[in-house]
């Protein structure tokens, strides 16, 4: 490991003469890296002094300058808030659903699709896989209302001819998030194969040849030739899965909620969209942004901190 | 020496003031000179910007069209103004108009129908304070129509703060559909209240015909109107009614959900009442065959009906009295109030502009313009019948054609509907404008069914409540989740969960505002007409 960063950092070490010859043989990469640099500076850095309205009694007509300075305050009203508990477990709980069950299953699927050898088949089905991923939430949740309501969707009335009594997917506690996790899953796992299939061709032959001379069958290969081979890649996903930690997709459930099912449907993003959107108390739902975001990065920083003394490569 | 002259000449000006202040004549010029006359047109283009509903009409540009060229064309272009319109989305109005006041970007006029929310605005700072004078001086027809209006229903905190609309003309265009067919399939006469339509709901059922449902009550809660007997007092309907925060604790809202109640766990009710967030939900309901009574603001450009039709050509439709949904019979609803939108003038606003907005809304009101802008042009939108009212020509698809709501989101800023100076002739033209060829019947039962007395006008306070913006969002998703669960639990567990939902109601923020209306109540602080 520290041979190895030596290594890299005494290539990095040229010459000045060197480095502007450098530039102008390859401005042009240069140039076409702008874009997404004035992107992330404009809309990621350049919302950061509006943060302020976190501290200040934030009144849109007076503006943010205009605002009283109330420092903590708005940070102590919203921990007490009878619905920032129940957000903060349910924003929890569903990642961790959602790390449990959607997280392995693009790795899954990119090793048996790794060893479909039929080219058109793999191509078809990857294509058919990745579909879901270009769908709105909107769209699938009215797709989920249409299939799986209890009385009038599809399902349940194939349930219903079928002498069975109807189940209530989306509109039980219970049901609605093994359907909310279920869904999810079947929504992102095909998109999130193609950084594990691009791995895996990078994989070098020889490894597989090697095993196949020591009698392993594809089974073995998988086990202990790609799984190793794109170890870094699952680190490096989860490590950025475990920062999304307290945020979600508020589309998802927006879309997929229903008032007969609540219990778990008030997350952080929930609670930001009702008090920033919904009633205009921008205040609080940035400051609750503010404190989601500060917790995300805490968690990445303590996962990238493990993942390095595991032995592994890390994010920063 | 300099001084001394300054010293002179100060003292000169301030006895020759005392002195016209004496002969009263003073007062007059003042209130004139105060002003600047731009009945000649301003002196530089001024831009005003005028918020207006998008309702998502097929084939029409609300920002763009043959009106609001017309509007520039002969109140722009004749005072050197620019008038230039903002759409709002008719069911997204507080959030866009939110993020436009966020991003000192709103319209020089900010409107809503219902108090509650204007007062939020207020309480945003988005609103400047208005002079009566100047409205007075720069729109004198305008204030001769609505000056009292103004003065009494503009105050708030002690500052005139809104204008308005006016809402002269009798005008109710809030119907209840029925399917005739299916009564009569199961030989039934009209319900006229509760018990009677709980009759006919069982007769619909066990015919295997179709349910009762309505649209989730996510806002303007008027829901529980039926419920109100005789019996409630004045104070109460001064503390609880509220369109912005639901009554959940109040007797007939509890009334409201133990019927819904009963009937949900009778399978009167549509099992999945709760999935219906948009009223194109319920309509989809009714227009499929699944429900067989709808509610909704009827207009002559309806499709409800023949969507029904084409679904189901032997479908019929009768209006139900209102009366159907009260245990008690009585007809109570929401009557509106005495006036029309509720305008408030941006802060941002410049004294030019606004001005300019005071030429404009009393451009609006002269009859000769408000008539154009409401019926268009005459021989090709409309022919006048013998009493003088503009019967729209069916079909008319030129250039001059209305909006799909007969151009009332550009005239709402001065009035409701289209007056004809007497009830009479209003009811004719109602008649005609709001019923699609053919139903006018509908639009004469539901006047006739519809008990003026039964009305009932939300209290004004005339100071802001805190309480009710700070905690207005929490309790309405409160509000649905406890009146969903509610509805749909089994009869004996209603009175535990009424009770445990009503205590995290009152602790979630509802007992404040209760505690602050109660105050402004006693302190007389509030209109309750």
């Amino acid at each position: 490991m520290k041979s190895d960063a030596a290594v890299k950092a005494g290539k990095k070490q040229k010459p000045k003469e060197n480095m502007a010859l450098y530039l102008k043989k390859n401005w042009q990469l240069y140039v076409l890296m702008i874009l997404p640099m004035l992107f992330i500076v404009i809309f990621k850095y350049g919302a950061y002094p509006f943060l302020t309205v976190a501290f200040k009694d934030y009144k849109v007509a007076r503006g943010i300058n205009g605002s009283e300075w109330v420092g903590l305050e708005i940070f102590q009203k919203i921990f007490n808030h009878k619905d920032f508990g129940k957000s903060v477990y349910n924003t929890l709980l569903l990642n961790i659903l959602d790390l449990l069950f959607s997280f392995p299953m693009p790795i899954i699927l990119a090793l048996v699709l790794n060893e479909i050898r039929c080219k058109w088949f793999k191509k078809v089905t990857q294509t058919l896989l990745y579909l879901p991923h270009f769908l709105s939430w909107v769209i699938i949740g009215s797709l989920a209302y249409q299939l799986f309501s209890q009385n009038s969707g599809v399902v349940n009335i194939l349930i219903k001819n079928a002498g069975a009594s109807p189940i209530p997917f989306l509109q039980d506690n219970t049901w609605w998030l093994i359907s909310y996790i279920l869904i999810g899953v079947w929504q992102s796992m095909g998109w999130g194969t193609i950084i594990y299939l691009a791995a895996i061709t990078s994989v070098n032959p020889e490894l597989y040849e090697a095993a196949r001379v020591d009698g392993a069958g594809r089974w073995k290969q998988c086990l202990h030739v790609t799984l190793p081979c794109i170890r870094s890649t699952i680190v490096t996903l989860l490590i950025m899965n475990l920062g999304k930690m307290m945020q979600g997709s508020f589309e998802r459930i927006y879309a997929l909620s229903n008032m007969k099912a609540t219990q778990y449907t008030t997350t952080i993003p929930v609670l930001v969209y009702r008090w920033g959107i919904e009633s205009g108390k921008f205040s609080e739902a940035t400051a609750l942004g503010l404190f989601q975001s500060v917790i995300g990065l805490v968690l990445v920083l303590v996962s990238d901190y493990v993942a390095k003394r595991l032995g592994e490569d890390g994010l920063i | 020496m300099k001084k001394m002259m300054k010293k002179a000449t100060a003292m000169t000006v301030m006895a020759s003031m005392a002195m016209t202040l004496f002969s009263g004549a003073m007062v007059a010029n003042a209130s004139e000179g105060a002003y600047t006359d731009y009945s000649e047109g301003f002196p530089e283009r001024v831009t005003i910007q005028i918020p207006v509903y998008d309702r998502a009409f097929e084939g029409w540009n609300v920002t763009d069209n043959y009106y609001t060229q017309w509007i520039q064309q002969e109140f722009g272009e004749k005072y050197n103004v620019n008038v230039e319109y903002v759409a709002i989305g008719r069911t997204t109005e507080v959030q866009d108009f939110m993020q436009l006041i966020a991003a000192q970007n709103a319209p020089d006029i900010i409107f809503h129908y219902d108090m509650p929310q204007a007062v939020n605005y207020y309480q945003e700072g988005a609103f400047q304070e208005l002079d009566l004078d100047e409205i007075a001086y720069y729109a004198p027809t305008y204030y001769e129509q609505l000056g009292e209006t103004i003065q009494k229903y503009g105050q708030l905190d002690g500052e005139t703060i809104f204008a308005f609309a006016g809402r002269d003309a009798i005008y109710y265009n809030y119907v209840n559909l029925i399917r005739k067919d299916w009564l009569d399939q199961v030989g039934m006469e009209m319900p006229t209240n509760r018990e009677e339509l709980e009759e006919v709901l069982r007769a619909w059922q066990e015919a295997g015909l179709g349910n009762y449902t309505e649209q989730l009550w996510q806002k303007s809660f008027t829901m529980e109107y039926p419920f109100i007997s005789d019996d409630v007092t004045e104070e109460e309907l001064a503390l609880y009614l509220d369109l912005n925060v639901a009554p959940l604790t109040w007797q007939p809202t509890e009334d409201f959900l133990r019927t819904w109640n009963a009937e949900y766990n009778e399978g009167l009710i549509d099992p999945e009442f709760y999935l219906n967030k948009e009223e194109q939900d319920w309509k989809a309901d009714f227009v499929s065959g699944n429900s067989g009574i709808f509610s909704f603001y009827i207009n002559s450009s309806t499709d409800v009906i023949t969507s029904l039709l084409a679904n189901n050509p032997d479908a019929e439709v009768a209006v139900m009295p209102a009366t159907a949904k009260s245990p008690y019979g009585n007809a109570n609803y929401y009557e509106y109030p005495p006036y029309g939108l509720i305008l408030g003038v941006n802060y941002q606003t410049t004294d030019m502009e606004r001005a300019a907005l005071w030429m404009f809304l009393d451009w609006m009101i002269q009859p000769e313009n408000l008539f154009y802008l409401q019926n268009g042009v005459e021989g090709q939108n409309y022919e006048l019948d013998e009493d003088g009212i503009a019967v729209p020509i069916e079909g008319y698809d030129g250039e001059s054609k209305l909006s799909p709501n007969n151009n009332k989101d550009y005239y709402a800023l001065v009035c409701e509907i289209a007056n004809y100076g007497d009830d009479e002739l209003n009811f004719k033209a109602n008649l005609k404008t709001l019923a699609p060829a053919g139903y006018e019947s509908l639009i004469e039962d539901s006047y006739n069914t519809q008990i003026p007395e039964d009305g009932i006008v939300t209290p004004i306070f005339t100071k802001a409540i805190e309480s009710s913006s700070e905690y207005a969002s929490d309790l309405n998703a409160m509000w649905q989740e406890f009146a969903v669960d509610l509805i749909t639990c089994a009869p004996e567990e209603f009175d535990a969960k009424y009770e445990e939902y009503c205590q995290e109601y009152l602790d979630g923020g509802y007992q404040a505002i209760l505690d602050e209306k109660q105050a402004l109540l006693d302190e007389g602080s509030y209109i309750a007409e």
